[in-house]
């Protein structure tokens, strides 16, 4: 049993009578699903590739297959680097599949492969991630030769296909060839269902999209259910996923159906002559069956709503008739160097989205490619005037304005390092084959105004022109390390190991710790300033007064002066010693009385007689300690 | 004033002292080694046997406190040779928090967030740590700073004023300490303790309340740098910018990690 979860349908037609019934198969289904599930869990995981063709002449395709089994989902990445080979992915499918009770998943992921060039190849192994385990493919060879493309049978190239054996290098179930199959009008079951597929074109190019329409039919008087998903595709061609159908109505020869349509979009990978097999659909039809004797009448049958009987569920397989397609190789006359696959109508814009990233930072080149076509097998558009400029591969994006992806906007955004002072984007061109022409069109984008410069200064703009001059600044500094903003070698690591810490330095203790030793340092130093401006100042006020008395003190005592001179001082002593009281006063006033006696009269150059030195002293002495 | 000027000495040689001994760290014995034969298994395609050595090296015990943008910003390469994408951009990310003007990092997360469609980060912030390192701007600008507070201390007790030299002082307080405040406003590290990355394969949906069956109100992109605003448990509170479009909601924790693990090599 094969199950497809993204194309399962599961459709109901005259379902009133039945409903208890429908809704006990669902809960069943659900149920399935659910123990289906948890088998896969505990699957093991193994990846897998293979192409659909070892060999190929030029102009050609071929398919990579990459089969993850035991996963649901896996990383895979979308194109594989190939020197001469342009590697895309296209799509995925996921299988679930139960063979006696033993449940296992794969999916499958689908690249084209498209030659750039003839010679034999090596297709690296890619890098998978699945289940949170690493795993990689191993190396394919592959050959492109410059034989003239013949229309060959789908199946001639592989010379096990005629016994019904898989081609080489194609180890994988997902993989295996359908042989085309006789045409097929109708199925067994006559007008009961029947499938009918419709594709406009039946010549058409290689990597050409064209749309298909398949319809399946059932008689609306029997209820039916829709199994598994449809099936429908052969080696050489790509049929994208399809979306869920639509469900209709529609009288034909006096019955009505429910029509279930398919849309989608097929390409041919190869050129040649290809059958197609009959895409297949399994359904379940409640058939009616023959009545028991005795109760086929009339009567029973209105009772129980026109379905009387013993009702049996029938495994049908609807087909549609085989599809007959004629593949025409891509001209190689008048194909442009820049040709990288893409078949349509398309048109070119291109944007630089940052035209003034700072000195050393990358530009980014958007470019544009709108239309309808091959989007997904396309390959990126070409630079040119890409003098100066390091470029990296681009990055893509794809915005479709439809269902199948058919028409839309590709992006393509290329990173781009000046390696020197620049004014202009590098242009694009990008070439693609026109089928309704059958002719080559290239498609050329002009370079578009930016300024950047290498690491290290941007040049200035001069006027409204665009036209820059060199600053002096772009010279780097000797202190500068030249290499600091010039990006190694694409993909090449660095070398050398710099710790450093994790939290910004306002946030670390050894920073904070060196802030406050910077405060107290600063108070330190203003605190030893102060002090040595008083030093030299002869030190605070009081301890001058304290100098000043002591100095008169030992005037006084010392005997060696004058009268008047003696009393001057002493005068000044009692002002600075003896407090302010009645006495200190009295003493003040007789002081400076005898002092003026001495001065402006006689004797005051004398000496001072003994006694009156003692006496003085003593009362000096005793106005001081009473003071005290 | 011999002995002011031999004091300033003293304190500024202690200080650089203090400040060049928090960034000396001794590495690991076979580190060095380690990290070579990594290096030479980027270079030959064996990215999953680089990045193993990658993730072992970051388990070493420098690395608790410390980290080495180098190492983050190879093994990033590693991952995107392995086609992880997400884990690539996280590991740049990382690179680039500890050494914001590591180029080759910027042109590789750019790169990255281009696959993964999300919008490259560019702002005065993101310029001025190009042009240079927060770490150098703050610690440059503390110590100009300081210079600047012990010549005005000093040049305030001279007898002789000479304003030109005062005004002198006055500015490289006022530009040291302003660049040291602007390398810590600039400095992804002070809210990366508060950042986390999206890693989880398919991007998790928004929601109102921290519960499996609240509102939906969008979801967020894998690869997109989100700000953790608050925690509930295995819910965070997230939000994935400041400007008008920023969304924000409830997302389970394991569908992120953190920019600043608590083991940094672990995830």
């Amino acid at each position: 049993m094969s199950i497809s979860k993204s194309n399962r349908t599961v459709m109901r037609l005259s379902m009133k009578p039945f409903r208890n019934i429908s809704r006990t198969a669902v809960s069943l289904l659900l149920l399935t699903e659910a123990l289906v599930s948890a088998r896969l869990n505990a699957a093991d995981v193994s990846v897998s590739s293979g192409l659909s063709r070892a060999q190929i002449s030029q102009g050609e395709m071929a398919e990579l297959q990459i089969k993850v089994s035991g996963a649901q989902q896996a990383d895979v990445p979308q194109q594989i680097q190939a020197d001469g080979l342009q590697i895309r992915l296209t799509g995925q499918s996921t299988q679930v599949q139960m063979v006696n009770f033993k449940v296992s998943s794969s999916v499958v992921y689908s690249y084209i492969v498209m030659p750039l060039r003839t010679g034999s190849f090596i297709i690296p192994g890619a890098s998978i991630t699945a289940d949170g385990r690493q795993f990689r493919t191993p190396e394919l060879s592959f050959k492109v030769d410059d034989a003239k493309a013949q229309p060959v049978d789908p199946y001639a190239g592989s010379p096990q296909s005629a016994q019904g054996i898989q081609p080489p290098g194609i180890p994988m179930p997902g993989f295996q060839q359908q042989r085309p199959r006789p045409l097929q009008q109708r199925p067994d079951e006559g007008r009961l269902v029947f499938g009918e597929i419709n594709c406009p074109k039946k010549t058409l190019f290689a990597g050409e999209m064209t749309p298909i329409e398949i319809r399946y039919y059932f008689d609306a008087r029997y209820p039916v259910q829709v199994r598994g998903r449809l099936d429908f595709g052969c080696e050489g061609i790509l049929v994208e996923r399809f979306p869920d159908p639509k469900q209709t109505r529609e009288d034909r020869d006096g019955i009505t159906y429910n029509v279930l349509t398919f849309h989608s979009l097929l390409s041919a990978v190869k050129p040649g002559s290809l059958d197609v097999a009959p895409a297949k659909l399994d359904c379940e039809i409640e058939m009616p069956g023959a009545l028991p004797p005795g109760f086929d009448d009339p009567v029973f049958r209105q009772l129980m709503g026109g379905h009387a009987g013993i009702s049996q569920q029938k495994q049908v397989t609807v087909k549609t008739s085989a599809l007959h397609l004629e593949v025409l190789p891509l001209p190689k006359e008048g194909r442009p160097e820049s040709f990288a696959g893409a078949v349509g109508q398309f048109d070119i814009d291109s944007i630089v989205s940052n035209p003034h990233p700072a000195a050393g930072d990358p530009a980014n080149l958007v470019v544009k490619i709108g239309g309808r076509g091959n989007f997904k097998g396309m390959g990126a558009p070409v630079l040119t005037h890409a003098e100066g400029w390091r470029s990296y591969p681009p990055s893509d994006k794809f915005d479709s304005s439809d269902e199948l992806s058919y028409t839309g906007v590709k992006s393509f955004d290329f990173t781009l390092i000046a390696q020197q002072p620049q004014t202009e984007s590098p242009g694009c061109e990008f070439s693609y084959f026109d089928p309704t022409t059958a002719k080559y069109v290239t498609l050329t984008s002009k370079p578009l105004p930016l300024v950047a410069s290498p690491g290290g200064a941007s040049p200035a703009v001069a006027g409204d022109t665009g036209a820059t001059a060199l600053s002096p600044t772009s010279v780097p500094s000797p202190g500068q390390n030249p290499n600091k903003n010039v990006p190694p070698k694409e993909g090449q690591p660095l070398s050398g190991i710099n710790l450093r810490s994790w939290t910004t330095p306002m946030q670390r203790s050894e920073f904070l710790i060196a802030t406050l030793a910077m405060l107290i340092a600063t108070a330190a130093l203003a605190g030893i300033l102060v002090y040595w401006k008083i030093q030299s100042q002869g030190g605070t006020l009081a301890s001058r007064r304290r100098k000043h008395i002591a100095e008169l003190r030992s005037l006084l005592t010392g005997g060696t002066i004058d009268a008047g001179s003696f009393y001057e001082a002493a005068l000044e002593y009692a002002e600075l010693v003896v407090p302010p009281s009645d006495k200190r006063d009295a003493l003040i006033s007789g002081l400076t009385e005898r002092r003026d006696l001495l001065k402006y009269g006689s004797g005051g150059s004398l000496p001072l007689p003994t006694i009156e030195h003692r006496k003085l002293l003593e009362s000096l002495d005793l106005a001081t300690t009473k003071a005290l | 004033m011999k002995r002011p000027t031999l004091q300033l000495s003293s304190f500024l040689f202690l200080l650089t002292v203090t400040l060049a001994s928090s960034l000396m760290v001794s590495l690991h014995a076979g580190l060095p080694e380690d990290f070579a034969s990594a290096n030479a298994n980027i270079a030959s395609g064996h990215a999953v046997e680089a990045l193993s050595t990658y993730k072992t090296l970051l388990t070493y015990p420098e690395f608790k406190t410390s980290g080495s943008a180098e190492i983050w910003y190879n093994r990033g390469l590693a991952e995107m040779q392995t086609g992880d994408a997400v884990a690539a951009s996280l590991s740049f990310r990382r690179a680039l928090l500890l050494d914001p003007s590591l180029a080759p990092a910027r042109i590789e997360l750019s790169k990255t967030l281009g696959l993964l469609g999300i919008p490259v980060p560019t702002g005065w912030r993101e310029r001025t740590m190009q042009s240079i390192h927060p770490e150098t701007m703050i610690v440059t600008g503390a110590v100009i700073g300081w210079i600047g507070a012990l010549l005005l201390v000093v040049l305030l007790f001279q007898s002789s004023r000479r304003k030109g030299l005062i005004i002198l002082s006055l500015l490289l307080i006022l530009l040291g300490h302003g660049a040291s405040v602007l390398g810590t406003l600039v400095d992804p590290r002070r809210t990366a303790r508060d950042s986390a990355v999206i890693t989880a394969k398919t991007g998790p949906t928004l929601r109102a309340t921290p519960a499996d069956s609240a509102t939906e109100s969008g979801t967020v992109e894998p690869g997109t740098l989100i700000s953790i605003l608050s925690r509930n448990g295995a819910w965070w509170y997230v939000s994935t910018g400041s400007g008008p479009g920023a969304l924000q909601g409830w997302i389970p924790s394991n569908t992120a990690t953190p920019l600043l693990s608590s083991s940094k090599g672990s995830s």
